[in-house]
């Protein structure tokens, strides 16, 4: 067989098997569900949320959106904690971690008030799992004071972290919400009160879509609907910048990140991995398409840190965290011409009609011939053409010009030559190649 | 061999039109086509068309494995269930295993899972990415009889299993069928070379213009050591009909006709007017191949109808695009000659009193194969009347160090995929076999004759 890359890696003290767990939510919410995902080779479980109340759930409860025929391009949910009895649960988790002594078992748990939170902590402690989830972070609770509210909240924070301390020895991840600007500040406070590792992002507010009969949000919910949490794809790249942000702050160096957002594939995990996380959650991938995405996430990711040379997966963490700087260190002397190959063009004239339409008009159009050419002086090296060519490996990355020295900042007089002065070697991206 | 302009379509695929002979027809997928390809997949629940492959190549898994980006990961689950992958992914007849079996048919038509499986077994290569890494060759040694698909395959099992193997083949090159016969338009020869050196690298070895019963016999293979011997030996005679005229130039069989035309040496004549009596998937090739090497006709004579051809459909179709002409519900009845050369084929009707002349200087049978006569080279097994060894279960014979698989195995279904799984069947009734030998010298002891376990 191919050499496949040792993926076992710590996590606040535990050896895990593998970084990939799946994220608190229906997906692990039964002994048997999460016993399945850990027989297909998950690395461990964060056991649905719970509350020591049962909450009311609507039906129906989920939207789909889609672009073109592509659906769950994103996943909006109006799900509170989990709907089964309390103890039940407890039962669960229990037996989880006396079947599968070598997985990592974590609860999640979302008190009402100080005294609450520590009663559920010192409940779940006397399971024997490993480690407790604070769910700071549900949008769409229908109890004041808990869910995204106390996320968002340093006060709250301190108040429920210290009183979950109070009810528990264990290992304490604060579950962060992305419904504000700067996570950074709830996280740093997270931790002065006594978690020991971050995870996030829990879903992101919105609204997916709207019926266009009876005016409202989707789902329609007998004629009504409401904003609740978006997770999936599309809030990927939300999650990424989130994770990004913490691994990258003074204050937080050194503490765990365990990335949740979108993801599906390993390259979504190792993106994840690559920006701060030391593993990885997830939800609405398993809700499409089952837990067996698992066994592509291990096969994957084991056969790349092979491939690349890696020795175990902790010297992959936070790896591009380096190479992402502020904008304002951007190097912008120079710009990549595209360039077209027209043995694969077949014509089409998307590239002549993005560049026109929403760059540049750097694209001339020989309309008698189908064929698009581009005007060196008036391309910018935005690459939208090389983005929208429907061709694989069609446009791509040519020709490398640099701005004369002198000229920076003068705009469109700015001289820009192959041979410069300034010139040097340039990393030039990948775009879609497996 | 000379560009033709000849267009064809297969599979609502339009190719190119300067198809040429030693050009494959069906072009490859690009990243962005196979993943939306992949991504037409229903991603079922327990993949019937993993059931419809008759090698366990598991197509549900490995295009799983494209959908979620993990192209390698797909090349080892290809690779390590079958080692002719690259191979397979263009000649298996898809319609009748996984595409055939593919839920996808009930929304609109199947996954191409064969252009699917060639995509990946393409990027192993351009990637350079290596899945098998055999152990040591240290157990007993094992011979093959013949190099085509059914020993490449049981070779390579063993081999990864740490046995030292040796292929015997009578040729000059190595791959049976997939070097002589299948014609390059849908197996380009590089392929078949790539995949027989996976099978070399992974130590086996390919003693060629050895053929056995003549340059070694059986005995000679048995005291060079070798504990088992499997005969993957195929067929290698084409039927005749017993027409006057049937000894004259020109008039030729199948396998010979495509293994010169696939040897591509300026010997090959393809002919001018040419007429192929058959209706299966062979008939079709020497058409195909009679075309693309710039025959003016050619005519295709079947005996039953169109319907009743047992060729893929999507083959007839290709070769009907060709210009190919078929005449169904005809028989050959006498080949008519001048000065001692074939100029007519006359056919008559099977169901109906119909009589046809056709103008033809080559006539090539095409109406099914047979192995050679193996009863002389090795005493003691089974044969039916047609030379096919009658093997026991697994791919054992009545004895116990003779193994068979592929064409030559009277319970394949003779084709390429067929032969593959054969190979691995017989390979690990090899293992067995081996193993329980090695035990029985180990531990023999009176309380346990067999070995014991
Ligand atoms: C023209 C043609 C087209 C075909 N197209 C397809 C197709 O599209 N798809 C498909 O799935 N199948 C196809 N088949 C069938 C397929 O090729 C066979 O089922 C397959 O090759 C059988 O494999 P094998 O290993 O049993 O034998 P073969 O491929 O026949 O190989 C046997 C080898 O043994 C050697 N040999 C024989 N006797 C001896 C001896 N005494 N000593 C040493 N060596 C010996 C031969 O030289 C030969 O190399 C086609 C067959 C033909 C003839
Ligand atoms: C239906 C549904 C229910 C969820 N329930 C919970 C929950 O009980 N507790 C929690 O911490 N997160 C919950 N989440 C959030 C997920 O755990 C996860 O943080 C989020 O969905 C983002 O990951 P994803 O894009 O992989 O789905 C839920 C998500 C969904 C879709
Ligand atoms: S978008 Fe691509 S294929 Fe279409 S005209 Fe432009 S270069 Fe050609
Ligand atoms: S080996 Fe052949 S039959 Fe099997 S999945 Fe591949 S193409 Fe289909
Ligand atoms: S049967 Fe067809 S649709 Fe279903 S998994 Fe296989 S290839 Fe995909």
């Amino acid at each position: 067989m191919a050499k496949h890359a040792d993926l076992s890696i710590d996590f606040l003290g535990f050896k895990c098997e593998n970084p990939f767990f799946l994220s608190s939510s229906p997906v692990s919410g039964t002994y048997e569900m999460c016993a399945k995902f850990l027989e297909a080779g998950g690395g461990g479980v964060f056991y649905k949320t719970l509350t020591t109340t049962i909450p009311e759930e609507c039906s129906p409860r989920f939207d789909v959106p889609r672009k073109e025929a592509t659906p769950f391009i994103s996943f909006k949910n109006m799900e509170q904690t989990s709907d089964k009895p309390y103890q039940d649960n407890l039962d669960a988790m229990r037996k989880l971690k006396e079947n599968y002594p070598n997985k990592l078992i974590i609860g999640s748990i979302m008190g009402m008030d100080e005294d609450n939170w520590e009663e559920m902590a010192r409940d779940y402690t006397a399971l024997g799992i490993d480690m407790l989830e604070l769910n700071f972070s549900c949008p769409q609770m229908t109890y004041e004071g808990m869910g995204s509210d106390v996320g968002a909240s340093v006060e709250l924070i301190d108040k429920y972290v210290k009183a979950a301390r109070r009810g528990s020895h264990l290992p304490l991840i604060a579950k962060m919400t992305p419904n504000i600007e700067k996570m950074e500040i709830p996280a740093i406070a997270a931790i002065k009160a006594g978690a020991q590792a971050i995870s996030t992002i829990n879903t992101i507010k919105a609204i997916s879509g709207m019926d266009f009969d009876h005016y409202t949000a989707l789902p329609v919910v007998n004629g009504k609907s409401s904003i609740s949490g978006l997770s999936g794809k599309a809030t990927k790249p939300i999650a990424l910048r989130f994770i990004t942000n913490m691994a990258q702050d003074k204050e937080l160096q050194g503490i765990p990140l365990s990335g949740i957002g979108g993801i599906e594939t390993w390259e979504d995990a190792a993106e994840f991995i690559m920006t701060g996380a030391s593993n990885v959650q997830f939800t609405t991938s398993v809700m499409q398409y089952g837990y067996r995405i698992v066994e592509d996430m291990i096969s994957g990711l084991s056969i790349y840190l092979a491939e690349k040379g890696f020795e175990k997966l902790e010297d992959f963490v936070g790896i591009a965290l380096k190479n992402i700087i502020p904008a304002d260190d951007i190097e912008r002397d120079f710009k990549i011409l595209p360039k077209i190959d027209y043995d694969k063009c077949v014509n089409c004239g998307r590239c002549y009609i993005s560049c026109f339409d929403a760059a540049h008009q750097a694209i001339d159009w020989d309309n008698e011939n189908r064929k698009p050419t581009i005007d060196e002086k008036k391309c910018v090296g935005c690459q939208l053409c090389l983005q929208v060519c429907p061709v694989y490996d069609c446009i791509t990355p040519g020709k490398i010009l640099f701005k004369e020295e002198d000229q920076f900042g003068k705009g469109s007089k700015t001289i820009w030559k192959e041979e410069a002065p300034n010139k040097h070697d340039i990393i030039v991206g990948k775009y879609d190649k497996p | 061999m000379s560009d033709s302009n000849n267009v064809g379509v297969k599979a609502g695929i339009s190719l190119k039109p300067t198809q040429g002979y030693l050009e494959e027809t069906v072009p490859p997928f690009t990243p962005f086509l196979a993943m939306e390809e992949a991504a037409r997949c229903l991603l079922c629940y327990n993949p019937p068309c993993s059931e419809g492959c008759p090698a366990d190549t598991n197509p549900g898994d490995f295009i799983r494995a494209i959908r979620f980006r993990n192209f390698k990961g797909a090349a080892e689950i290809i690779r390590s269930n079958n080692i002719l992958g690259g191979v397979c992914a263009r000649v298996c007849p898809y319609e009748k295993t996984c595409e055939g079996a593919c839920e996808r048919s009930g929304i609109d038509k199947p996954i191409q899972i064969g252009r699917l499986q060639r995509f990946v077994t393409d990027y192993e290569k351009s990637t350079n990415f290596q899945v098998l890494d055999p152990p040591k060759a240290t157990k007993e040694k094992v011979a093959m009889i013949g190099s085509g698909p059914a020993s490449l395959s049981a070779a390579a099992t063993l081999a990864m299993k740490g046995y030292p193997v040796t292929i015997f083949e009578e040729k000059e090159k190595a791959g049976g069928v997939l070097s002589y016969g299948i014609v390059p338009a849908r197996l380009p020869q590089y392929v078949v070379d790539e995949e027989i050196e996976y099978v070399t690298k992974l130590g086996v070895e390919i003693k060629l213009n050895t053929k056995v019963g003549k340059d070694i016999s059986l005995d000679e293979i048995r005291k060079q050591d070798y504990k088992a011997i499997m005969i993957g030996a195929g067929m290698q005679i084409t039927r005749t009909l017993p027409i006057p005229g049937k000894e004259l130039e020109g008039v030729t069989t199948a396998v010979e006709y495509l293994a010169k035309a696939r040897s591509n040496d300026a010997s090959f004549n393809a002919g001018k007017h040419v007429v192929v009596i058959g209706g299966g998937d062979v008939a079709l090739d020497c058409a195909t191949t009679a075309r693309l090497n710039d025959a003016e006709s050619v005519t295709v004579l079947y005996r039953r109808t169109r319907e009743e051809a047992p060729a893929n459909r999507q083959e007839l179709e290709y070769t009907e695009s060709l210009g190919i002409n078929f005449a169904f519900t005809l028989s050959p009845s006498i080949f008519e000659s001048e000065n001692g050369k074939l100029t007519t084929v006359k056919a008559n009707g099977t169901r109906s009193k119909s009589a046809m002349k056709i103008e033809a200087d080559t006539v090539v049978f095409a109406i099914g194969q047979q192995p050679e006569d193996f009863s002389k080279v090795i005493e003691g097994i089974g044969f039916d009347k047609n030379n096919f060894i009658t093997s026991l279960e697994n791919g054992t014979t009545s004895v116990p160090d003779i193994f068979v698989a592929g064409d030559i195995d009277i319970d394949s279904t003779k084709t390429v995929v067929n032969s593959v799984q054969g190979g691995k069947i017989a390979a690990i009734s090899i293992e067995e076999y081996l193993t329980k030998a090695g035990r029985k010298q180990a531990f023999c002891s009176p309380m346990h004759p067999e070995g014991g376990k």
